[in-house]
Protein backbone atom coordinates (compact mmCIF):
# COMPACT_ATOMS: atom_id res chain seq x y z
CA UNK A 1 0.00 0.00 0.00
CA UNK A 2 0.90 3.57 -0.85
CA UNK A 3 2.27 6.10 2.12
CA UNK A 4 -0.87 8.09 3.19
CA UNK A 5 1.31 11.48 2.48
CA UNK A 6 2.88 11.70 -0.59
CA UNK A 7 4.55 13.93 -3.08
CA UNK A 8 5.40 13.09 -6.65
CA UNK A 9 5.54 14.12 -10.09
CA UNK A 10 3.39 11.28 -11.61
CA UNK A 11 -0.51 11.20 -11.30
CA UNK A 12 -2.47 9.97 -8.85
CA UNK A 13 -5.88 7.73 -8.89
CA UNK A 14 -8.61 8.56 -6.75
CA UNK A 15 -10.11 5.37 -6.74
CA UNK A 16 -6.70 3.75 -5.32
CA UNK A 17 -6.52 6.64 -2.71
CA UNK A 18 -10.15 5.63 -1.87
CA UNK A 19 -9.32 2.18 -1.69
CA UNK A 20 -6.12 2.65 0.11
CA UNK A 21 -8.06 4.44 2.81
CA UNK A 22 -11.06 2.27 3.17
CA UNK A 23 -8.49 -0.56 4.13
CA UNK A 24 -7.60 0.78 7.02
CA UNK A 25 -10.98 0.62 9.19
CA UNK A 26 -14.45 -1.11 8.35
CA UNK A 27 -15.96 1.76 11.13
CA UNK A 28 -15.71 4.50 7.99
CA UNK A 29 -19.12 5.82 8.01
CA UNK A 30 -17.80 8.60 5.40
CA UNK A 31 -15.17 9.77 3.01
CA UNK A 32 -14.79 13.42 2.28
CA UNK A 33 -12.58 14.45 -0.87
CA UNK A 34 -10.96 17.32 -2.63
CA UNK A 35 -9.30 16.89 -5.62
CA UNK A 36 -7.54 20.39 -6.79
CA UNK A 37 -6.88 20.40 -10.55
CA UNK A 38 -5.11 23.15 -12.83
CA UNK A 39 -7.24 25.98 -14.23
CA UNK A 40 -6.57 27.20 -17.74
CA UNK A 41 -7.34 31.01 -16.58
CA UNK A 42 -6.29 32.75 -13.53
CA UNK A 43 -6.46 36.68 -12.31
CA UNK A 44 -7.86 37.58 -15.79
CA UNK A 45 -5.09 36.02 -17.86
CA UNK A 46 -5.16 32.96 -19.78
CA UNK A 47 -2.99 29.79 -18.32
CA UNK A 48 -1.04 27.56 -20.14
CA UNK A 49 1.25 25.50 -18.04
CA UNK A 50 1.57 25.32 -13.79
CA UNK A 51 4.46 24.33 -12.89
CA UNK A 52 5.25 23.57 -8.89
CA UNK A 53 8.30 23.67 -6.93
CA UNK A 54 8.40 22.57 -3.43
CA UNK A 55 10.67 22.27 -0.33
CA UNK A 56 10.30 19.18 -0.67
CA UNK A 57 11.94 17.38 2.83
CA UNK A 58 10.47 20.27 4.72
CA UNK A 59 7.08 20.13 2.49
CA UNK A 60 6.27 15.85 3.29
CA UNK A 61 7.24 16.56 6.90
CA UNK A 62 5.08 19.23 7.30
CA UNK A 63 1.94 16.93 5.37
CA UNK A 64 2.78 14.52 7.98
CA UNK A 65 1.61 16.63 10.39
CA UNK A 66 -1.04 18.44 8.76
CA UNK A 67 -2.47 14.59 8.83
CA UNK A 68 -1.84 13.58 12.22
CA UNK A 69 -3.09 16.80 13.66
CA UNK A 70 -6.34 15.88 11.08
CA UNK A 71 -6.91 12.78 12.42
CA UNK A 72 -6.49 14.11 16.49
CA UNK A 73 -8.38 17.14 15.84
CA UNK A 74 -11.60 15.50 14.16
CA UNK A 75 -11.26 12.34 15.33
CA UNK A 76 -10.75 10.64 12.01
CA UNK A 77 -10.26 6.83 10.99
CA UNK A 78 -7.79 7.66 8.59
CA UNK A 79 -6.49 10.63 6.06
CA UNK A 80 -4.44 10.74 2.62
CA UNK A 81 -2.74 13.62 1.54
CA UNK A 82 -0.83 13.65 -1.64
CA UNK A 83 0.13 16.46 -3.75
CA UNK A 84 2.27 16.82 -7.46
CA UNK A 85 5.11 18.91 -7.79
CA UNK A 86 5.58 19.09 -11.59
CA UNK A 87 4.41 21.01 -14.50
CA UNK A 88 0.39 20.66 -15.47
CA UNK A 89 -2.15 21.65 -18.03
CA UNK A 90 -5.45 22.55 -17.78
CA UNK A 91 -7.61 19.76 -16.41
CA UNK A 92 -4.51 18.00 -14.78
CA UNK A 93 -4.78 16.77 -10.71
CA UNK A 94 -2.30 18.99 -8.62
CA UNK A 95 -3.53 17.76 -4.73
CA UNK A 96 -5.97 15.21 -3.60
CA UNK A 97 -7.27 14.85 0.18
CA UNK A 98 -9.06 12.10 1.69
CA UNK A 99 -10.87 12.36 4.99
CA UNK A 100 -12.24 9.18 6.24
CA UNK A 101 -14.32 9.75 10.05
CA UNK A 102 -17.61 7.75 11.25
CA UNK A 103 -19.58 10.16 10.38
CA UNK A 104 -19.85 12.89 7.33
CA UNK A 105 -19.51 15.95 9.22
CA UNK A 106 -16.30 15.22 10.74
CA UNK A 107 -15.07 14.09 7.25
CA UNK A 108 -16.53 17.33 5.67
CA UNK A 109 -15.31 19.42 8.30
CA UNK A 110 -11.44 17.56 8.14
CA UNK A 111 -11.16 17.78 4.52
CA UNK A 112 -11.73 21.31 4.06
CA UNK A 113 -9.40 22.41 7.36
CA UNK A 114 -6.66 20.17 5.85
CA UNK A 115 -6.68 22.17 2.49
CA UNK A 116 -7.02 25.27 3.67
CA UNK A 117 -3.97 24.51 6.36
CA UNK A 118 -1.88 22.80 3.47
CA UNK A 119 -2.39 26.31 1.42
CA UNK A 120 -0.91 28.51 4.79
CA UNK A 121 1.84 26.01 5.77
CA UNK A 122 2.83 23.68 3.36
CA UNK A 123 6.46 25.43 1.27
CA UNK A 124 4.78 24.65 -2.12
CA UNK A 125 5.43 27.18 -4.72
CA UNK A 126 3.49 27.07 -8.38
CA UNK A 127 4.44 29.38 -11.63
CA UNK A 128 2.17 30.21 -14.11
CA UNK A 129 2.13 30.59 -17.95
CA UNK A 130 0.46 33.37 -19.91
CA UNK A 131 0.64 34.59 -22.80
CA UNK A 132 2.39 37.84 -20.37
CA UNK A 133 4.84 35.51 -19.38
CA UNK A 134 5.71 33.22 -16.53
CA UNK A 135 4.73 34.79 -12.63
CA UNK A 136 4.67 33.32 -9.95
CA UNK A 137 1.61 32.93 -7.66
CA UNK A 138 1.57 34.20 -3.88
CA UNK A 139 -1.83 34.14 -2.97
CA UNK A 140 -3.62 31.52 -1.45
CA UNK A 141 -7.38 32.17 -1.97
CA UNK B 1 29.47 25.63 7.43
CA UNK B 2 25.59 26.73 7.12
CA UNK B 3 23.70 25.57 3.94
CA UNK B 4 21.48 28.24 2.91
CA UNK B 5 18.18 27.42 0.37
CA UNK B 6 16.40 29.68 -1.62
CA UNK B 7 13.03 28.61 -3.47
CA UNK B 8 10.50 29.73 -6.08
CA UNK B 9 10.39 33.66 -6.49
CA UNK B 10 12.79 33.64 -3.80
CA UNK B 11 15.38 31.58 -5.64
CA UNK B 12 14.21 33.84 -8.96
CA UNK B 13 15.11 37.05 -6.89
CA UNK B 14 18.58 35.57 -5.74
CA UNK B 15 19.64 33.97 -8.70
CA UNK B 16 20.79 30.68 -7.08
CA UNK B 17 18.86 27.90 -5.30
CA UNK B 18 21.62 27.22 -2.50
CA UNK B 19 24.94 28.58 -1.38
CA UNK B 20 27.17 28.21 1.80
CA UNK B 21 27.79 30.53 4.70
CA UNK B 22 31.29 30.30 6.89
CA UNK B 23 29.52 29.04 10.45
CA UNK B 24 31.27 31.27 13.07
CA UNK B 25 30.93 30.49 17.20
CA UNK B 26 28.04 32.73 18.18
CA UNK B 27 26.11 33.37 15.05
CA UNK B 28 22.44 33.83 14.99
CA UNK B 29 19.59 34.02 12.46
CA UNK B 30 19.80 37.37 12.16
CA UNK B 31 23.48 37.55 11.14
CA UNK B 32 22.50 35.60 8.61
CA UNK B 33 19.57 37.74 7.46
CA UNK B 34 21.29 40.44 7.83
CA UNK B 35 24.33 39.50 5.35
CA UNK B 36 21.75 37.90 2.71
CA UNK B 37 19.55 40.77 2.76
CA UNK B 38 21.91 43.49 2.25
CA UNK B 39 23.42 41.58 -1.25
CA UNK B 40 19.65 40.47 -2.36
CA UNK B 41 17.10 43.04 -0.77
CA UNK B 42 14.90 42.59 -3.77
CA UNK B 43 14.49 38.83 -2.69
CA UNK B 44 14.28 39.38 0.72
CA UNK B 45 11.53 41.97 0.53
CA UNK B 46 9.14 39.14 -0.43
CA UNK B 47 10.50 36.38 2.14
CA UNK B 48 7.30 35.72 4.66
CA UNK B 49 8.93 32.31 5.95
CA UNK B 50 12.43 31.05 7.26
CA UNK B 51 12.98 27.51 8.34
CA UNK B 52 16.28 25.94 9.92
CA UNK B 53 16.12 22.83 9.75
CA UNK B 54 13.24 22.03 8.40
CA UNK B 55 11.08 23.68 10.89
CA UNK B 56 9.67 27.20 10.80
CA UNK B 57 11.29 29.83 12.87
CA UNK B 58 10.42 33.28 14.05
CA UNK B 59 12.74 34.22 16.64
CA UNK B 60 15.97 35.59 14.46
CA UNK B 61 17.93 35.67 17.82
CA UNK B 62 18.16 31.92 17.43
CA UNK B 63 21.16 30.44 17.62
CA UNK B 64 23.04 28.67 15.30
CA UNK B 65 25.10 25.48 14.64
CA UNK B 66 27.33 24.08 12.34
CA UNK B 67 25.67 22.74 9.69
CA UNK B 68 22.53 23.93 10.18
CA UNK B 69 20.25 24.18 6.93
CA UNK B 70 18.37 27.70 6.44
CA UNK B 71 15.46 28.20 4.01
CA UNK B 72 14.29 31.63 3.28
CA UNK B 73 11.10 31.41 1.87
CA UNK B 74 8.14 33.45 -0.01
CA UNK B 75 4.73 33.34 0.58
CA UNK B 76 3.12 29.46 0.16
CA UNK B 77 1.19 28.74 -2.93
CA UNK B 78 0.69 25.23 -3.24
CA UNK B 79 -2.42 23.43 -3.68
Amino acid sequence: MTNPVRIQQEDFSQDAEIAALKAVSKRIGGIATFLGCARDFSEGRDVSEIGFEAYGSMALAEMNKLRSEAIARFSLLEARIVHRVTNVRAGDNIVFIAAAAEHRAAAFDACRWIIDELKQRVPIWKKETTPQGESWVTQHP
Amino acid sequence: MIRILFFGPVAERVQMRETQIVFTAGMRLQDVVASLGAQHPQAFDIVSFTAVNQAQVKDMQLPLNDGDEIAFMAKFSGG
